[in-house]
């Protein structure tokens, strides 16, 4: 109800885009939110499956002229694949080693954008590209939309025994396999399934923004939808949805302040691990 | 129902266990004892598949072991507990003990998806609870139990599994006596059930009163093997481990 609301509270074209950004958002920190909330695995990779399903699906519709939702699929199925095996590949690794891995993999995927250029365009990006609904507030209804459903569905599996297998991995890898736990295997399927979700938000970005470019996906994002969960509450349902709301606006308000802006946003953050280490969400079961 | 042959296993020069062989009967209460040192949970790790012998062959019910990770002997029916308790702390017990069903899923993960399927396994964890004596504390964390209800809590957590082997490293460490008492009768119980049990036990209260087959193990390899009142009786037993206390 509220969600469906706030294009008609906030009726400026600008803040109507931010409302856009703040649901793709949300969607990048849900997906995340499963590798490391609930299955405990930091992953820095995040912005590379945002960028794989913004130039899958784009690529698709410009040079092969598909039509959009097919090639929505087609980037949803590549990012998923591509964490599947970044994750099948760092099987063996385990904290930091894969937390280094999924890094060394943004990076890698950021330089394959902007050196593949007669794919890619490199720097030079691809202009003119279109949403695949007419207006902003139309297309902040779809994100939004399927948000929702991605939310539900994460409840459910977190709530079901697989949520119950990933949170034992977290919490005890070697006690998690002594009770019949594959973890690399769990491990590989929480990081496709959020590579798969970050690539489904990735496929609304180039036509929300008309233009793709390499930078739109520099490392920094990973550190940003890691802030996200983090500052909302990691390994809640609640937390990563009220992480991405809060740090999508919160540097858009503090616009007034110029130069200072980073500043502040760079203190909130550090208050907030400092005095809230479980998240804005903990506030809430706490006074429950 | 496992048969173990000349295992081996060094860490960096270090004989942990050398040449070991054993059998465990089918339906028995095997107990394995041995000063500190003398290999027994490194042993055990070799036979839940935590850790892979250097050499040696191991088998269970005429299923071949080497080289199988612990994940797929719990398939096979083999479950443990460990010496330092590793419980999954920042959960509920009840949420402990439903993670010991992973094996037991019996639906496609997708489905989880789309149906809600919480409280899948909650009655019959609970019924575990209620055997270990935790029932009322289901909705508690683990991690704030007092150390001797840890202990009971991973050995329900392991029955989740529905071994048929059930190895456990020094169950009764750091109870006391009423929790030792509690721990024996649970253990007679689980046995009486059909589970074949490996107990690694220093407490010799324990060991004599519930073991059927007792080995002794030091410095790596075996020292002797035979029942509770023969090892009691061996003079080389009593000279490498029991000494001060059976001696007199």
């Amino acid at each position: 109800m509220l969600v469906a609301a706030l294009p008609w509270l906030i009726s400026t074209a600008y803040w109507r885009g931010i409302l856009v950004l703040c649901a793709m958002n949300v969607l990048l920190a849900l997906a995340l939110n499963l590798v490391m909330g609930y299955t405990g695995q930091l992953n820095l990779g995040q912005s590379a499956f945002f960028a794989i399903g913004a130039y899958v699906s784009t690529i698709l519709i410009k040079t092969y002229h598909w039509n959009f939702w097919l090639a929505g699929v087609a980037a949803i199925i590549a990012a998923g694949f591509l964490g599947l095996a970044l994750a099948a590949f760092a099987a063996r690794l385990r904290g930091h080693y894969l937390a280094i891995a999924s890094l060394g993999f943004a990076v890698i995927t950021y330089q394959v954008l902007v050196n593949w250029e007669s794919v890619t365009e490199g720097v030079r990006g691809i202009y003119g590209l279109l949403p695949p609904v007419r207006g902003t507030v139309e297309l902040f209804y779809l994100i939004a939309a399927i948000a929702l459903v991605v939310y539900f569905a994460m409840e459910n599996l977190v709530r079901s025994p697989v949520g119950d297998t990933l949170r034992a991995i977290r919490e005890d890898e070697v006690s998690a396999s002594a009770l019949g736990v594959n973890g690399a295997l769990w491990k590989a399927f929480a990081f496709g399934v959020g590579a798969a979700i970050a690539g489904l938000a990735g496929c609304f970005y180039p036509g929300f923004v008309g233009t793709l470019v390499p930078d739109a996906f520099n490392i920094v994002e990973s550190f940003t939808m890691l802030a996200m969960v983090i500052v909302g509450g990691m390994g809640t349902m609640i937390g990563p949805v009220i992480g991405a709301v809060v740090l999508t606006f919160l540097p858009e308000l503090l616009r007034g302040f110029g130069e200072l802006r980073l500043m502040i946003y760079g203190i909130a953050l550090t208050l907030v691990v400092l005095f809230l280490p479980g998240g804005i969400a903990s506030c809430f079961r706490r006074a429950r | 129902m496992l048969q173990a042959r000349a295992l081996t296993k060094s860490f960096g020069g270090v004989r942990a266990v050398h040449e070991v062989s054993l059998a465990v009967p089918e339906k028995s209460i095997f107990a394995l004892i041995g000063p500190n040192g003398a290999g027994k949970s490194t042993l055990l790790n070799l036979l839940s598949g935590i850790y892979q012998p250097d050499a040696g062959t191991l088998s269970y019910r005429s299923a071949n072991l080497i080289g199988q990770p612990a994940y797929r002997r719990v398939r096979l029916g083999i479950a443990r507990t460990f010496q330092k308790i590793r419980l999954f702390k920042q959960l509920t017990l009840l949420e402990n003990v439903r993670a010991g069903f992973h094996i037991h899923q019996d639906a496609p993960f997708w489905q989880y998806f789309v149906r809600p399927a919480s409280g899948r396994f909650d009655a019959e964890a609970r019924e575990l609870l209620e055997f270990v004596g935790l029932g009322a504390r289901a909705d508690e964390r683990a991690g704030a139990l007092p150390y001797g209800q840890q202990r009971m809590l991973e050995i329900a957590r392991a029955l989740a599994t529905r071994p048929k082997l059930f190895m456990l490293d020094e169950p009764a460490a750091g109870l006391n006596a009423a929790e030792v008492e509690f721990l024996l009768q649970r253990l007679v119980d689980i046995s009486r059930r059909g589970v074949t049990l490996l107990v690694v036990e220093h407490n010799m209260d324990l060991v004599m009163n519930v073991a059927e087959r007792v080995f002794v193990m030091d410095h790596g390899v075996p020292l002797y093997e035979g029942t509770p009142r023969e090892v009691q009786a061996n003079p080389a037993v009593i000279e490498a481990y029991l000494g001060g206390e059976f001696a007199a």
